[in-house]
Formats: C-alpha cells, structure tokens, sequence
C-alpha cells in the first residue's frame, strides 16, 4: 500500500530548483532506497517532503492527503517522521528522555529496546555521551515512538564503522518488515540496496533511475554510471 | 552593629524581588534564547495597571489578578514579536529588539502613568512579619522570598520531572528537531514569554511600595534582574536566586554608611561588573595556558 507520494515535486533553493519533477512512493513494508552523489539534492528532497523547506510546485500525498500547506509539525503528527542527517539527539538529555519526549500514547520505549538492545544498558546515559552510532539509534528510536507512517532516515551510516552500519541498517529492514514505510538515504549504495526494495538514484535534483534494488545491486556498472553521469560516460 | 544587621534584614525585600525577576530572566534566556530587557518594563504594565484599577476603586484581588494578566499578555505580544518577525535572527538582535521595545514601553508608560510623580501602591501583602533576634522582618520580605525560592524550585521540578518539561528542554536545545517530532513549539514559546510575564509582573507589586514606584524606575529594576541572572550565568535558577538576594542585601547595608547611601543604586551596576571581570579573567586564564 502507498503510504507516500509525491507528484511533480519541485523544490528550490535561493530561487534555483534543487529537485526537480520528482515522483518518489514509499509503500508500507517496504524501504525505498534513494542514492545519489554529494549535491544530488536528497537532503533537500525529504526537508521538503517533511516540512522543513517550502515547496515550489507539485504535490505531497499521505495516503491521499495532500500535506503541501500543512506544517511541519503538523506533517509529523500526521505520521511523516524525518530523522535528519547528523544526529540530532537532544545532547543534554538521557537516552531514555530522548525517546520519552514524544512519546505517542500508544508507543513505548520497550519496543525501542528490543529494537536496539544495546540502548538498554545505555538509558540513563547524557545522549552526547554516547558513540555515534548509539546516537543514531536514540535519534531513529526516538522517531519511531512517534508512531509514524513513514520515516524519512537522511545518512545514518556518516562516520559510522562498518560492523555498527551493518547493526542499523538491520534494524532498518526490521522497522520495514513490521510495516513502516521507510525511505533511506545512503551513501553506502550496496548496503543500503541489499536490504532496500524500491531505488531511485538522483542526479542534479532529478531522478535518472527508478526500479528495483535487486536489478541495480546486480549491475554495479550501471550504478556506477547512474551516479557520475556525463563525467562517468567520460572517464 | 544592630543597625546593620537591621538595613541587611531590610534589603531582604527587594532582595526577594531581585531574585523573581532574575529567575525569570533565567527562565526566558534558557527556554527561548531571548536576553529580554523588557522583562520589568512587562511587569510594571501589569503593576500599573493593578494600582489604577485600585484607585478606580476595584477591590484589591481582582487588580491584581487582572494585573498579572495584562503582564502576561503584553510579554507575550513581545514573544511574538521576537519569535514571528525575528525568528531567523541571531540571540545579539533579538536582544536588541527587546531593548528597543524597553526604551518605547517606557516612554509610553511614563506618559499614560503620570510621568515622574509615584503612584499610591497599595501593600499587597499585609501583615506585621516577624521578630528575629531583634530585627523585624517585613511580611513582604518573606512572601517575596518565599515566591522567588517557589519558583526556583518549581522551575527545576517542571523542566527536570514533567514531560511538558522534557519538550520545552528540546525546543530550548534544537527547535527544529522538536517541531519535526510534533512538539508544539510554538504553543509552548508563547507559555514561556505569558508565565515569565505573568511571574515578573507578581515582583513589580511586591517590590513597588518599596520604592519610588514610577513606570521609568520600575522597568530599569531590569539591572539588578540581570545582575541576579549574571551570577547563575544565565542558566542556573539557584545562582539567581542566591544572587537576587544577596544584591538586596548589599544595597540594605549600603544604606547605613552615609557617604554610600547614595550610590545604593550603583550595586547591581558593580555586581555585574565584577562578575563580567571574574568570567573575563577564567578566559584569559584559559588562554594563557
Ligand atoms: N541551505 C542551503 N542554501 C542554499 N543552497 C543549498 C542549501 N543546502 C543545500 N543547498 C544546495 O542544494 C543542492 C542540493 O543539496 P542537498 O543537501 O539536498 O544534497 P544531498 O544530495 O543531500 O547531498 P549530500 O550527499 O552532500 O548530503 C546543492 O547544490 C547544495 O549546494
Ligand atoms: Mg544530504
């Protein structure tokens, strides 16, 4: 089922369009991964899906409501969660009262527990003293307990070791599995393909691929030329 | 020596005073990141507005309950100001703005108050105090004491213990972050601008009768407001509330050497100084290492 789509979605930066034309959907059980190089506009893409930055032209749907005029906080109640790049814990609080701020009634920290069992231990630690990693998942967790629709998760992996994004993209897969609709920012492109569904690749704020993660995962050469393009037709 | 300890024990109540307008001056720069020089000038339209409803003739509880509602109110609509028209601005201009509003809120009270001339402030809290060892204390000294260490305490609990406490810390730390997980910024940024002015109008009535209570006087009371919050740097209730106090106090004892008497009002002017040169000398402290 479609949780999420936009339609014609233009946004701008500085009067210049950032993203262009862009028609993304993100079903429930389902990880629609979105790669594309530095610049690409994928950050500018959710921030306007989410409410942070205005949108030029087109449209937003959740499940069919239309969400362009409404406000950001607003969309976040209305089940759009955005957990933004650089993790943007609440540094002075616990763990445990990173996840408690929002929490929806119906939610509760148990399920974030078992979700990342390693927080357990880590609850009443200030979130700025955790490891990047932990901080990452305070700020997914603390996300989920939203009780979104959709969530909108901008380069976790950054700065990440290897064996920790392993850890989160497996939690990732699990948040799909139990029917959230999640949309995954990445860099690390295999990683993010093995456990996603539905791919789209970015160039210069349009889409230049859309299809299954599977296909694009088994052809690295098409991948390598969808991300540098001209350059990569070049070299 | 009595007598010392007498002019001590009288700075208590303004003392006092200092200490509910430094914590709330505490309670906005931690909540909305606002240095608001208007905070008195805020209370005393609420002071005001109290006595000139007395003087109509109303009874004293509803003035002064619908005297702490236009305080709140009027710093509410400087919140709005600050956070709708200056929302992207940075702290420094924020701060400027508040400044600007205080020279006009002063301007317009002093015309629409009478000018100079002090106004009859009724003594809101009756009552003869209390005897201690020899000395009276006043029942205002102790109602405004006993309010300033009410809301230091109830602030530490509301922030530290209640949930509606947690968001206001998140707003405070990353608003953006706080709107995206559907906290109600904006609601609770106009909550904290309506308490801080509701909070300080209760101090201009209970410092007022103490002191040459015209509109201009009132509002600089923002000095020692500042002073108090300096010590706390701005962050710490407790700090403020220790600091309003002992403010009172040095400027009670000031009044008995007769040569200080008049630069009573000079107190909070060297606290701040002093504690600006003390944070400076940490700095260079730091940097010569
Ligand atoms: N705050 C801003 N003001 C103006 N232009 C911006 C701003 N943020 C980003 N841009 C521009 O918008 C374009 C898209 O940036 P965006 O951050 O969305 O890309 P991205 O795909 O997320 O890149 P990255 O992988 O580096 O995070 C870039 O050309 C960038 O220079
Ligand atoms: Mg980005």
């Amino acid at each position: 089922m479609n949780i999420l789509e936009t339609e014609n979605l233009v946004i701008k930066r500085m009067g210049i369009p950032v993203v262009r034309e862009v028609n993304l959907v993100a079903s429930s059980g389902e990880i629609s991964v979105l790669l594309g190089a530095n610049g690409a506009g994928k950050t500018t893409l959710l921030e306007g899906i989410s409410g942070i930055i205005p949108i030029a032209s087109g449209s937003v749907e959740l499940e069919g409501n239309d969400m362009v005029k409404v406000s950001a906080g607003k969309r976040a109640l209305a089940g759009i969660a955005h957990v933004e790049q650089g993790r943007t814990i609440f540094g002075s609080m616990t763990t445990e009262e990173n996840l408690k701020v929002a929490l929806h009634p119906d939610a509760s920290l148990e399920e974030i527990y078992e979700l990342f069992p390693e927080l357990l231990a880590r609850k009443d630690v200030q979130s700025m003293m955790l490891s990047g990693g932990e901080q990452q998942m305070v700020v997914i967790g603390r996300a989920l307990v939203g009780r979104p629709k959709v969530v909108l998760i901008d380069e976790m992996s950054a700065g990440l070791a290897p064996v920790v994004v392993n850890r989160l993209m497996k939690g990732v897969r699990r948040l799909a599995d139990l029917g959230l609709a999640v949309v995954l920012v990445e860099q690390f492109a295999n990683l993010a393909l093995e456990i996603g569904d539905r791919a789209y690749v970015m160039r210069r704020g349009s889409f230049v691929y859309e299809g299954d993660c599977a296909t694009l995962g088994n052809d690295p050469d098409q991948l390598h030329h969808l991300y540098l393009g001209d350059i990569g037709e070049a070299a | 020596m009595n007598s010392l300890l007498t002019s001590a024990v009288a700075g208590l109540s303004a003392g006092g005073a200092y200490a509910i307008l430094g914590v709330c001056v505490v309670f906005t720069y931690r909540l909305v990141s606002v240095v608001k020089f208007t905070a008195t000038a805020l209370g005393a339209i609420g002071a005001f507005v109290m006595v000139i409803m007395t003087e109509m003739g109303y009874p004293l509880l509803p003035s002064v309950l619908v005297g702490i509602l236009v305080g709140a109110l009027a710093s509410t609509a400087v919140g709005l100001i600050t956070t709708i028209w200056f929302s992207g601005s940075s702290q420094s201009i924020k701060a400027a703005v508040t400044a600007a509003l205080l020279v006009c809120i002063i301007a317009m009270g002093q015309r629409l108050t009478g000018g100079q001339q002090p106004r009859a402030f009724p003594d809101i809290v009756g009552g003869a105090g209390i005897q201690l060892a020899g000395v009276t204390i006043t029942a205002a000294s102790l109602v405004a004491i006993g309010f300033a260490v009410f809301l230091t305490v109830a602030a530490e609990q509301v922030l530290n213990r209640t949930r509606m406490g947690l968001q206001l810390r998140a707003l405070s730390e990353r608003p953006m972050a706080a709107e995206l997980l559907g906290i109600p910024v904006r609601r609770l940024a106009i909550g904290v601008w309506a308490a801080s002015g509701a909070m300080t109008s209760i101090a201009l009535m209970l410092v007022a009768p103490l002191r040459s209570p015209d509109f201009g006087s009132l509002s600089l009371l923002v000095v020692p407001a500042f002073a108090a919050a300096l010590i706390g740097s701005f962050k710490s209730f407790r700090a403020a509330l220790v600091g309003g106090i002992l403010i009172g106090v040095i400027e009670g004892l000031a009044s008995v050497f007769v040569g200080l008497n008049q630069y009573r009002a000079a107190v909070p002017f060297l606290v701040i100084l002093v504690v600006l040169l003390w944070s400076q000398r940490g700095a260079q402290w730091d940097e010569a290492r």
